[in-house]
């Protein structure tokens, strides 16, 4: 009955939910009516939003040595995930048999094993510092706390699942990705996409008056 | 008046605790729930190979010369697999066409002995070992007490340990509980946890904790690395360790004992994390990585040395975690906020102490609240303006 | 609800457009904002942390945009904003930010927080809660014509000083001039020099220039109190005395938010362009270093670096500017370590400095300037913002440091060659 469930229905659902909230988050933003800037541009409003939206993914050197866990962690975390999630030989192959009907070379068994220990090891240290750390403990939400252990349970029953020779574990597996999906559009995880339109706009304001932010 | 304005209130740590054991919980009973008999998979038709039995068998069918099998030679080799098993302390070195490390050997005593140690001794007195440590610690509580502080807290603190130093601390310890708990499930599942759960329900948490330990091994050792480089210069024993361990470090009897930044007891705790973990580490990838050619005699003993190591560390830990918590009072503030009471530096760590009040490193209480951002509010909203 | 709580939940309702939406929604709560604002690096206080300052919005945007926020009001257990939700953040936004916007340059994903903070500040200043200090130095602006209460009998004042000092004419409300020339109170108080300067640059370059009687204050208050009515009213003035004027270009002096104020927001205050073009000082004197119209002789021979301001480099986009001015005429010139876009702020700027009540923690922001300054042990810091200059000069001897605060514009005119002798 659960395995019925999980692997029919509640994934729709979830596909479901995900897909919607996520575009009609995004749309919420990018088709809200936005006032024309009435002052003269001195520079190209587009360049600087492309340009923003690719250089805040490098520190500026004047604060890099001041947010070097964030950053290290930071980065050994999205880029592990997006390793496993993406090249992992298990999601290349679901990807190819439930969502797009092609795949892709997968990494090897050993490089889905490393990008996970990245990937673990950078979600833990950022879940504690965001617990010590004085600052994040006084802006943190239940909803960063909650989407990181979410995200953290989902990586973990995919360990679980590992072996690939348990259809119990594998139902877990996919039964907290369920979840996870259907949590993320109305989670602090929508960073995932709304970070493109928040440099872009932060760009362009930039790019207009001639800065490179 | 502080009047802290967060945004959501603070999860204390046993609503945060209580909510990570629902969800475990939630999917603990999928979990159960879900557990369905393993299908069998049709094994491939293998690719003919002579195999060492059959080589055995001819060895001893030429022996009577006829080349035959017959009723004298089968018993002959019966004989002679008896007679290896009773007698052999070591392990028989055949011949295979399989070029692999152990390939030749068709019986091998030796694991047999590993295999009844680690079902019996090993796992029973792991057991004991953990039920003795809480035994323990329940005495300590009983005859000693709280180790209480002096004077009680002072309110006025110095800071002690950064937020990477924290971070570092705490990644080890989630890293080391996750591998204790799985490990514990590999090494007393059987006897322990099928009776509870049934053989289905432990097949699933068997190999789930296996593939867990595996995973999270490596990060063990760099979690301890990084402990060795944040923490290592500060547990170089030095002068005055010994007298501490001497006078028992303060924990028999209420005499009071000097101590440095880290007094001797922690510096020796330290160490046994960091050597024995290393032990702990190496051994792990040895078993983890079976194709650089280790044999099964290595691979026995390094799983042998493997557990034992944990066992030790496990079990002091426990005592680790109740000194560094409820234990002691004042303990565990260090490791959270970061800073401790100038009256705990006193009692604990009091040359660190000294040199502190010395640097004028001592934050009042009030600046403490200021730095963790509990200030109340100082806006005072002026009459009716603006249209 | 009260009132007040009402018009400033309005306003701050208003504030809430797609980009305030991507905002929020991006926010991660990294922390990383706070490693670049200077308030909470000097003080240490979690408070002071640059996306905090946001919260009064981010609550309503919470309540009445996210889905959690909505099925809390649906089922009755949203807590509801209350006075407090503003006014404990007066204090946050007035005192410990001055809009220097370095927060914006490096937030991971991309959040301007400047930006939401000025709304904020927008919906707490209609609401009636802003600091003493500024309520009063909008009323002045908006009933004088000065937050600093000076009228155009002083400016009438200084104008004489001036041509008695130069021996030139100070053109007043010259029809058909090419520039319209702003000044500021702080100018016009503290620093008539600026004044001097440029009507020696302007007749030594053949500039066509005026002042105005009516539209002589190029400060907006109405910005610093973050009430974008009344900024718009201040904006206003100045239009409508270029418009009377007939003047092609407005010069907006070496003021920081002025420039802000004037240049980019001011067409958004009034809801409409301008039929004239607006230059800040320091990009008139540049095109004209470019045309070859400056000639200058000597050099400042002291070791000297430049302070950016941060409404006129990093929030106005004039950094090539000053060094393209200063550094022909410096023999020691020497950056500071984090120059640019992407220098520290003064301390004072977005109205800190008109509110006594930030004084202290002012002069507390002011050590990482102190910092910098320490770093490179020069003689002299030059600078192209009043009030910048004024704050600086406040901390240096605060701090009994050994540091000359210099304006560029008066280097500029200092440096001249004189055309007129013989």
């Amino acid at each position: 009955m659960i395995e019925y469930l999980v692997d029919g229905p509640l994934w729709y659902l979830s596909l479901a939910v995900f897909c919607t909230g996520v575009v009609w988050k995004l749309g919420s933003i990018i088709f809200t009516s936005r006032k024309t800037d009435l002052s003269v541009a001195r520079d190209s409003a587009t360049s600087g939003a492309v340009r923003t939206v690719f250089s805040r993914f490098l520190p500026h050197r004047e604060i890099a040595a001041s947010i070097k866990m964030q950053v290290i962690a930071g980065y050994m975390f999205h880029l592990g995930l997006f390793a496993l999630l993406f090249f992992a030989a298990p999601h290349v192959l679901f990807l190819e048999e439930h969502i797009l009907g092609f795949g892709w070379t997968a990494m090897p068994h050993w490089a889905f094993i490393v990008s996970a220990q990245f990937a673990f090891l950078g979600l833990i240290m950022l879940w504690l510092r965001r617990l010590v750390n004085p600052v994040s403990r006084l802006i943190s939400t239940l909803d960063d706390h909650v989407a990181a252990i979410l995200t953290f349970i989902v990586m973990l029953t995919g360990c679980f699942a590992l072996l690939e020779g348990s259809p119990a574990l594998r139902l877990l597996h996919r039964f907290t990705v369920e979840l996870w999906l259907i949590y993320f559009p109305f989670s602090a995880l929508m960073h995932t996409f709304t970070f493109v339109p928040s440099r872009a706009f932060t760009g362009a304001w930039f790019g207009r008056r001639g800065i490179d932010a | 008046m502080v009047n802290s304005r967060y945004i959501y209130s603070p999860v204390s740590p046993t609503q945060l605790t209580a909510i990570i054991l629902f969800v475990v919980g939630l999917f603990l009973t999928q979990v159960s729930v879900a557990a369905v008999p393993q299908k069998h998979e049709n094994f491939p038709q293998g690719v003919p190979t002579i195999n060492p039995g059959s080589e055995l068998w001819r060895e001893i069918r030429r022996r009577d010369g006829s080349g035959e099998f017959n009723e004298v030679n089968q018993g002959l080799l019966v004989n002679e697999l008896l007679r290896e098993m009773r007698n052999s302390q070591q392990i028989q070195q055949g011949i295979s066409q399989v070029g692999q490390v152990d390939s030749g050997v068709l019986i091998n005593a030796q694991g047999k002995r590993w295999a009844l140690f680690r079902m019996t001794t090993l796992a029973d007195y792991s057991a004991i070992a953990i039920a003795a440590i809480f035994v323990i610690i329940v005495l300590f509580f009983v005859i000693r007490g709280k180790v209480s502080i002096e004077g009680g807290l002072s309110g006025n603190v110095v800071k002690r340990f950064s937020d990477y130093e924290r971070v570092v601390h705490w990644t080890l310890a989630i890293v080391f509980l996750f591998l204790a708990i799985t490990g514990l499930i590999l090494l007393l599942g059987r006897p322990l946890l099928i009776p509870l759960f049934g053989k289905d329900f432990f097949a699933l948490l068997a190999s789930a904790s296996k593939e867990g330990h595996n995973l999270f091994g490596p990060l063990f050792l760099v979690s301890l690395i990084m402990m060795l480089i944040s923490f290592g210069r500060r547990n170089i024993y030095e002068k005055g360790d010994l007298t501490w361990l001497l006078k028992g470090g303060g924990l028999i009897g209420k005499g009071h004992v000097s101590g440095g930044f880290f007094n001797m007891g922690e510096k020796t705790w330290y160490w046994m994390v960091i050597l024995i973990g290393l032990v702990i580490s190496i051994s792990g990838l040895i078993l983890v990585s079976p194709n650089f050619g280790q044999g099964r005699l290595i691979m026995e003993f390094t799983h042998i040395l493997h557990v034992v190591s944990a066992m030790i560390l496990i079990v002091v830990s426990i005592g680790h975690m109740y000194l560094g918590s409820i234990g002691s009072e004042g303990a565990l503030e260090g490791m959270k906020s970061g800073y401790v009471d100038i009256n705990w530096a006193a009692a604990h760590h009091d040359r660190w102490g000294k040199l502190c009040r010395e640097q004028d490193l001592i934050v009042s209480a009030e600046e403490y609240a200021r730095l963790q951002g509990q200030t109340g509010s100082i806006s005072q909203p002026v009459t009716e303006q603006g249209k | 609800m009260s009132e007040r709580l009402e018009r400033g939940l309005e306003t701050l309702r208003n504030e809430i457009d797609g980009k305030v939406k991507s905002f929020f929604s991006s926010c991660v709560r990294c922390g990383i904002c706070a490693e670049a604002c200077l308030f909470y690096t000097e003080t240490n206080d979690p408070r002071y942390t640059p996306i905090y300052k946001t919260e009064p919005l981010r609550k309503l945007w919470q309540k009445e945009y996210s889905f959690w926020g909505k099925l809390s009001s649906a089922l009755g257990i949203g807590k509801p904003m209350t006075e407090a939700d503003l006014a404990d953040w007066e204090e946050l936004v007035y005192d410990g930010c001055s809009m220097c916007g370095r927060c914006s340059m490096v937030c991971p994903v991309g959040v301007d927080i400047s930006m939401v903070i000025f709304k904020v500040k927008h919906g707490l200043a209609k609401a009636g809660f802003s600091p003493e200090g500024l309520v009063g130095a909008t009323q002045r602006a908006v009933d004088i014509g000065s937050p600093m209460g000076i009228t155009m009998k002083a400016v009438a004042a200084t104008i004489k000083h001036v041509e008695a000092n130069t021996g030139l004419k100070v053109p007043l409300d010259v029809e058909g001039a090419d520039y319209l020339a702003l000044l500021s109170s702080n100018e016009i108080a503290l620093y008539p020099e600026y004044l001097e300067s440029i009507t020696k640059i302007f007749d030594h370059a053949g500039v066509s220039w005026t002042l105005s009687s009516e539209a002589y204050e190029a400060t907006n208050s109405g910005l610093q109190i973050g009430n974008k009515t009344i900024a718009g009213q201040l904006v206003q003035r100045v239009v409508d005395g270029a418009e009377k004027l007939k003047v092609k270009n407005v010069i907006s002096p070496e003021c920081g938010h002025a420039y802000t104020a004037l240049r980019w927001e001011g067409p958004n205050f009034i809801g409409k362009a301008y039929p004239f073009r607006v230059v800040h000082i320091l990009e008139l004197l540049d095109e004209l270093r470019a045309e070859g119209r400056l000639e200058t002789t000597g050099m400042e021979h002291e070791r000297l670096t430049f302070h950016d301001p941060c409404s006129i480099v990093r929030r106005g986009g004039i950094q090539a500017q000053p060094r393209n001015l200063l550094q022909p005429l410096a023999e020691n010139f020497v950056e500071m370590t984090d120059h640019g876009s992407m220098n520290w702020c003064c301390g004072g700027g977005g109205g800190v400095s008109s509110n006594e009540r930030a004084e202290e923690l002012k002069l507390t922001a002011f050590n990482k300037k102190k910092s910098q300054i320490d770093a490179l042990k020069v003689d002299a810091v030059v600078t192209a913002c009043s009030n910048c200059r004024m704050v600086m000069e406040e901390g240096v001897e605060h701090n009994e440091m050994e540091v000359e605060l210099l304006g560029l514009t008066e280097i500029i005119a200092e440096h001249l060659v004189d055309k007129h002798a013989h």
